[in-house]
């Protein structure tokens, strides 16, 4: 990664900066990243930071701005804040507003509007703007003449439906007769720079045009406040990232098992990073050294030790997109590599080295780092709570492996734990924080969990607090997996659990047993009589793991659950649930 | 009685078999059943087990035993139609571990079935017209019965088997209700057992027919053993063995395995009520404390044989016929095609240890779904293609062909039998089922280069000394002392009349092999004509005779006498 071409920092800082950042070890990195947000939290001088010009004057009357995010781990919430403060400096008078709370019909009398909305699933939006996107999305929806907006959108373009959320938004808005004062803005991971630009042209575009003039330097100061490190985002009360030690590492399913889930534990002692059950930790992920190799053989950079250790560490030099491709036959010249870029589906199920196999073609190192995305951090459940195990975390982490063009292919960061690490060895960590996926803070309240596979990390979580802390709230867990005998991830304690009483029940469904399929969403409908009970009684619905086929068939299950047992019609059902999920009683946490 | 065994407790307070076995399968989380009632499932066909392979890194992943469920089927006399045979196969395919396990006693064993799949695959054996009942437990077990289809009497003597299997069953319908229909009588009160009584048999109770000159049931190894006399083509009556029995414990010289004694005759008319009140005595006389004491073979050597018959006869009310003439040539299967006076075909298939998998399962089933006949399982674990109309033989000869089913093996490999062991059975010590075939390859090599390569020897191994495989009655018998560890006993008949000796104390395949070489050459040499090598081994004085069963452990060699 080099520093973007427009970072709030004058050139001749940014080189040595950049040069420092390329020379740390992971440790210093560590510190650097925890050095940085210190010294911003105790309200230093920006040393680094550009000349400023003093804050505009505030204009007399000022303009009102609604910025309208829809997140779900945080993103987009956190652009949506930088770009309040800009608004604020520029003389607008912004008014945050979480998708998850706001309604189509405030839009009318909004004025200007920003939109900054990931998208999630398969092309959903974040769970919780899910009423506000159906209800934009609806036939019937408020006509919306007077809006003036402009749509930022985060994504991954790993993912078939690239930016879909935003996408849809941004189209519904002028469909509802708003008026678009800017093309969208696709993001991909490393969104931080075209973010910045974006809201910078935004507000530019929507500000009076006295104010216009003071919009840039307003707007590098408050961008500055995001020094992004991609893998080491700042936390509110600890450092941001730290290399920790793993003390053990098991596959928790039998050697005759066809699935892998590896249990992982890691030292957090003397990081200071603390998390609470529901949290997720962040692994900076290392690449596969034979598959750098392998890349920097087709390129003919072999010899270049410097980038070998970059394409370990700091490039995603897996994942292959519409766009690297044009950028490569751009590079490569070569018709073969033409012919690839025109044919619209060779991304698909295919990885990088795929390209360079198919057209190959000689790449200086700064061609090659040119066309790739920063190397994202890969977010785990955390499996326990810091009550019961101490200054460890406990993460669950499934194999992702498959066969593709021949060979046999794995996750960067699943496989890298399956195949290359051991008891030992330090990973560079972070917490990412969830507080929409805490237990409920009344030991005493009836809850729901519903997590097969991986998806039951979280729970263990859950259970090792409520043990610790005494609390009585029954408790219900459905779990499940391919065969009981070989994939009952964590039985015993399950078992020893429901002797205690720290769990009150569980069922569970194991798809590969018996002839006919069978998943978590049959047993809650099997149990549907007893299952509406709870529900009616208040407990708070967890649903963790695959957001594929898993969260979707369960939420569907859900909806026949309360249908029958409340005896409403699917619509009834539909809005039960969602004024579950905007009680707190519904929650999510899919992937 | 004073200090029975706990087993004697739980069936009596087992309310007719049930136990808490119905709510155990409900218990979803773990894959086992309550302790006591494994015990009473075994009633029902059905134990639980657990993958050994799998035990040392269980506790690693932090899961149970990988507990699974055996069924055993109740199959008198063996016979299956073709589509049970499908729907057998299907049934391991969807709810087992996907083989077959023929068995000694002439039914086919499921492995590998989880808690969750254990009413469904009971009930498509239902389904099937099958069942489980009684195929274990302190009860009368599967009977079995000279496969024979060829021979005049054998669909006489089938119809016997099926008889005494049905007369001997027990009245409990807790197999029905747990397992078929699913909604147990709660509370319930047990049925009434006029013959096997409320708690049942001291111990399990086996009934064998064989009908002469085969005694591929080994009609001496188990409590009753029923010889089939013929004349003029059909059953003049039975020759009667009682106290047959081969289990044994390591290092316990007062447990043994013991040939039945043969005392005395019945008609056809009078078999199941000497059956029934061979069952009653040993109901009432066996050993209730002491379960390693408690088959009918230990009552008979308590009371004495004399006293055992003089009340045998008093129930009866009449007294057993002296025995009658007969001859047995054969313990071991027939191979290949057979044909009888009716002109209808039989096909003799060899099963390596009664294990039906993987390419053999996929020749059946296309066998299975040619076939009008029947098949018949054997009491050496094989398998008979039987009643091939002459106009349908080559057919399925063609079929048999095309799977590679007709190649003979060798005539030692033939006459070998393996009982499971490893890794499902609980008490195995050593591996069997999948030791014996690497052995074989080994002394099959050995024996053709002394020009022995046609010569039928039989050759018996288990995994621990209970028995299963009846290694005693073999001429080479191999009992698992611990893993890799085999006792090594010779002697045992080639026609099943004379158990063997130990000759060899805890030795491995290669020392096995070491130590027959020079026998099978000196028998090579020295052999009279027509001479078994159990005969020559004892001629030769390798080892002695064994005359009885309380016998077993005398007369060793010197070297293992101390
Ligand atoms: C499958 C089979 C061996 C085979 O490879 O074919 C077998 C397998 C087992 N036998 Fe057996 N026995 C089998 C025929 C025999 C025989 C031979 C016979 O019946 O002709 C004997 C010797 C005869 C006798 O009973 O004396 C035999 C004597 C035993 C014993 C020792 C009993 C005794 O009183 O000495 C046990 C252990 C026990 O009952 O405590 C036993 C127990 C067992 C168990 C159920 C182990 C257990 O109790 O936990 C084995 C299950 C292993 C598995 O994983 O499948 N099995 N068992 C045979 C099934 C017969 C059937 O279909 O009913
Ligand atoms: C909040 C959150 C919590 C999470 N919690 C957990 C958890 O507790 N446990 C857990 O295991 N995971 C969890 N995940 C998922 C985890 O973050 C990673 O996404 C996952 O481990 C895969 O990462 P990777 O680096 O191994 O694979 P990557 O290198 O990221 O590869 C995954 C990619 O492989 C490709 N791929 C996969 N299968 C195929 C195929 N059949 N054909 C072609 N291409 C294929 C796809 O492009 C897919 O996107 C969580 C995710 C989130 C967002
Ligand atoms: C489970 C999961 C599914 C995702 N699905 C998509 C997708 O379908 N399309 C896409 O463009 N981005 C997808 N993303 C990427 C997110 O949109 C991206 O990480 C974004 O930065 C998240 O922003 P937020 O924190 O505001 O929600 C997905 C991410 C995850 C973890
Ligand atoms: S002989 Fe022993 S090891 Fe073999 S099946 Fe019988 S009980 Fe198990």
């Amino acid at each position: 990664m080099s520093a973007p071409a427009l970072a709030p920092i004058a050139p001749e800082l940014l080189a040595p900066l950049d040069t420092m950042l390329h020379a740390a070890s992971p440790e210093q990195l560590t510190w650097l990243a925890g050095y940085v947000s210190g010294f911003r939290a105790a309200g230093a001088p920006r040393a680094v930071a550009p000349p400023v010009a003093p804050p505009a004057a505030p204009p007399a009357t000022r303009t009102p701005l609604t910025i309208l995010y829809a997140t779900e781990s945080g993103n987009s919430e956190t652009l949506a804040n930088a770009a309040r403060k800009a608004a604020q400096r520029l003389g607008f008078a912004p008014r945050l507003r979480d998708m998850a709370d706001a309604t189509v019909a405030e839009l009318a009398s909004a004025g200007q509007m920003l939109v900054i909305a990931s998208t999630w699933g398969e092309g959903d939006p974040p769970q919780r703007a899910e009423a506000f996107y159906a209800a934009l999305l609806a036939a019937d929806a408020t006509r919306l003449p007077g809006l003036r907006f402009a749509v930022l959108a985060l994504g991954d373009r790993a993912y078939a439906n690239f930016c879909e959320t935003g996408r849809r938004i941004d189209a519904r808005l002028v469909e509802l007769g708003a008026q678009r004062v800017r093309p969208i803005e696709e993001c991909d991971l490393d969104y931080a720079a075209p973010a910045r630009a974006w809201t910078e042209a935004s507000l530019a575009t929507l500000a009076p045009a006295s104010e216009a003039a003071a919009s840039d330097a307003a707007l590098s100061e408050a961008a500055v406040i995001r020094v992004d490190f991609a893998r080491a985002p700042a936390t509110e009360d600890g450092p941001s990232a730290a290399a920790v030690e793993i003390t053990e590492r098991v596959r928790l399913n039998s050697s005759r098992s066809t699935a892998e889930n590896w249990h992982v534990e890691v030292s957090l002692e003397g990081t200071g990073l603390r998390y609470e059950p529901g949290d997720a930790i962040g692994i900076a992920a290392r690449n596969d050294p034979a598959l750098v190799a392998g890349i920097l053989d087709q390129t003919g950079l072999r010899e270049d030790a410097a980038l070998a250790a970059a394409l370990i560490d700091r490039f995603d030099i897996t994942t292959l997109t519409p766009p690297l491709i044009a950028a490569y036959a751009g590079l490569s010249g070569e018709k073969r590599a033409r012919d690839i870029a025109a044919d619209p589906v060779f991304a698909r199920e295919r990885q990088l080295i795929d390209l360079l196999t198919a057209a190959p073609a000689r790449l200086t190192s700064a061609q090659l780092t040119g066309l790739l995305r920063p190397l994202p951090p890969r977010l785990y459940s955390v499996a326990s709570a810091p009550e019961a195990v101490g200054p460890s975390a406990h993460l669950l982490v499934a194999a992702v492996r498959w066969q593709a063009q021949g060979q046999a292919r794995s996750g960067v960061v699943s496989g890298d734990l399956a195949d290359r690490r051991a008891v030992g060895e330090r990973l560079l960590v972070h917490v990412k924080p969830n507080p929409h996926f805490r237990l409920p803070e009344d030991p005493d309240r009836r809850i729901v969990m519903i997590g097969p596979g991986t998806g039951v990390a979280p729970f263990r979580g859950f259970l090792q607090r409520r043990e610790a802390a005494g609390a009585r709230g029954p408790s219900w867990l459905f779990f499940g997996a391919r065969q009981f005998t070989h994939d009952f991830l964590y039985q015993l304690e399950w078992q020893d659990w429901l002797k205690s009483g720290v769990l009150s029940r569980m069922d569970v469904a194991f798809s590969r047993d018996q002839p006919e399929k069978i998943y978590v969403q049959d047993r809650l409908w099997e149990q549907r009589d007893a299952l509406w009970r709870w529900l009616d009684d208040g407990a708070v619905v967890y649903v963790c793991g695959d957001a594929k086929a898993m969260a979707r068939d369960v939420h569907a299950a859900l909806l026949r659950v309360i249908a029958d047992g409340a005896g409403t019609d699917a619509d009834g059902a539909i809005a039960w649930l969602r004024t579950a999920q905007r009680d707190g009683r519904y929650k999510r946490d899919v992937y | 009685m004073t200090n029975v065994s706990r087993n004697e407790i739980i069936k009596a307070d087992s309310r007719g078999l049930r136990g808490s076995i119905a709510d155990g399968l409900a218990d979803a989380v773990t894959g086992a059943i309550a302790e006591d009632d494994t015990q009473l499932t075994k009633f029902h066909g059905i134990y639980q087990q657990d993958d050994r392979d799998l035990r040392a890194e269980r506790m690693k992943t932090r899961m149970e035993k990988a507990f699974s469920f055996m069924a055993r089927l109740r199959v008198p006399g063996g016979v299956l139609t073709p589509a049970q045979w499908l729907a057998m196969e299907a049934m391991a395919r969807d709810r087992g571990n996907g083989t077959l396990r023929l068995t000694t006693r002439q039914t086919i064993q499921f492995h590998g079935i989880i808690k969750s799949n254990l009413r469904p695959a009971i009930q498509e054996i239902n389904a099937a017209m099958l069942d489980t009942i009684a195929a274990c437990g302190d009860v009368n077990r599967n009977v079995i019965c000279t496969p024979n289809p060829a021979s005049a009497i054998h669909a006489e003597a089938l119809a016997t088997a099926h008889a005494l299997s049905a007369h001997l069953l027990p009245k409990s319908r807790a197999w029905h209700e747990i397992f078929i229909d699913g909604a147990p009588v709660a509370g319930g009160d047990a049925e009434d057992e006029p013959i096997l009584g409320r708690t049942y048999l001291p111990r399990k109770f086996k009934i064998a027919i064989a009908i002469p000159p085969y005694n591929d049931v080994d009609a001496f190894a188990h409590e009753l053993g029923l010889i089939a006399i013929e004349a003029g083509g059909a059953i003049a009556g039975y020759n009667v063995a009682v106290g047959g029995g081969m289990g044994m414990t390591h290092g316990e010289p007062d447990t043994f395995p013991r040939t039945g004694d043969l005392i005395g005759f019945c008609t056809p008319d009078q078999v199941l009520a000497v059956a029934e009140h061979v069952v009653t005595v040993q109901r009432d006389f066996g050993d209730r404390a002491d379960r390693k004491h408690a088959r009918l073979k230990y009552t008979i050597e308590r009371i004495g044989l004399a006293t055992f018959r003089a009340e045998l006869e008093r129930r009866l009310g009449f007294a057993l016929a002296a025995p009658r003439a007969f001859t047995f040539t054969r313990s071991g299967d027939p191979s290949g095609w057979i044909t009888g006076a009716d002109g209808r075909w039989h096909f003799a298939l060899f099963v390596e240890n009664g294990r039906v998998a993987g390419p053999l399962l996929a020749g059946l089933h296309a066998v299975a779904e040619a076939h009008d006949g029947r098949f018949i399982l054997t009491p050496n674990q094989n398998l008979l293609i039987a009643d091939i109309a002459p106009e349908r033989r080559a057919a399925i000869a063609a079929i048999l062909a095309a799977h590679r089913l007709d190649a003979a093996p060798s005539a030692l490999r033939r006459n070998a039998m393996a009982c499971v062991a490893l890794p499902t059975c609980g008490l195995a010590l050593a591996e069997s089922e999948r030791a014996l075939p690497g052995l074989i390859d080994g002394l099959e090599a050995d024996l053709a280069e002394m020009g022995l390569g046609d010569d039928e020897i039989t050759i018996r191994m288990t995994g621990c000394p209970n028995g299963c495989a009846r290694p005693y009655l073999a001429e080479i018998g191999l009992v698992g002392v611990k893993p890799g560890l085999y006792n090594l006993y010779l002697g045992g008949a080639f026609d099943g009349t004379r158990l063997s000796k130990l000759f060899r104390r805890d030795i491995g395949p290669d020392a096995i092999r070491a130590c027959l070489r020079p026998l099978f050459a000196a028998y090579a040499a020295q052999r009279a004509p027509g001479e078994h090598f159990a005969d020559y081994v004892i001629r030769a004085g390798a080892i002695a005779a064994t005359t009885a069963g309380n016998r077993f452990h005398e007369d060793l060699p010197a070297e293992l006498a101390a």
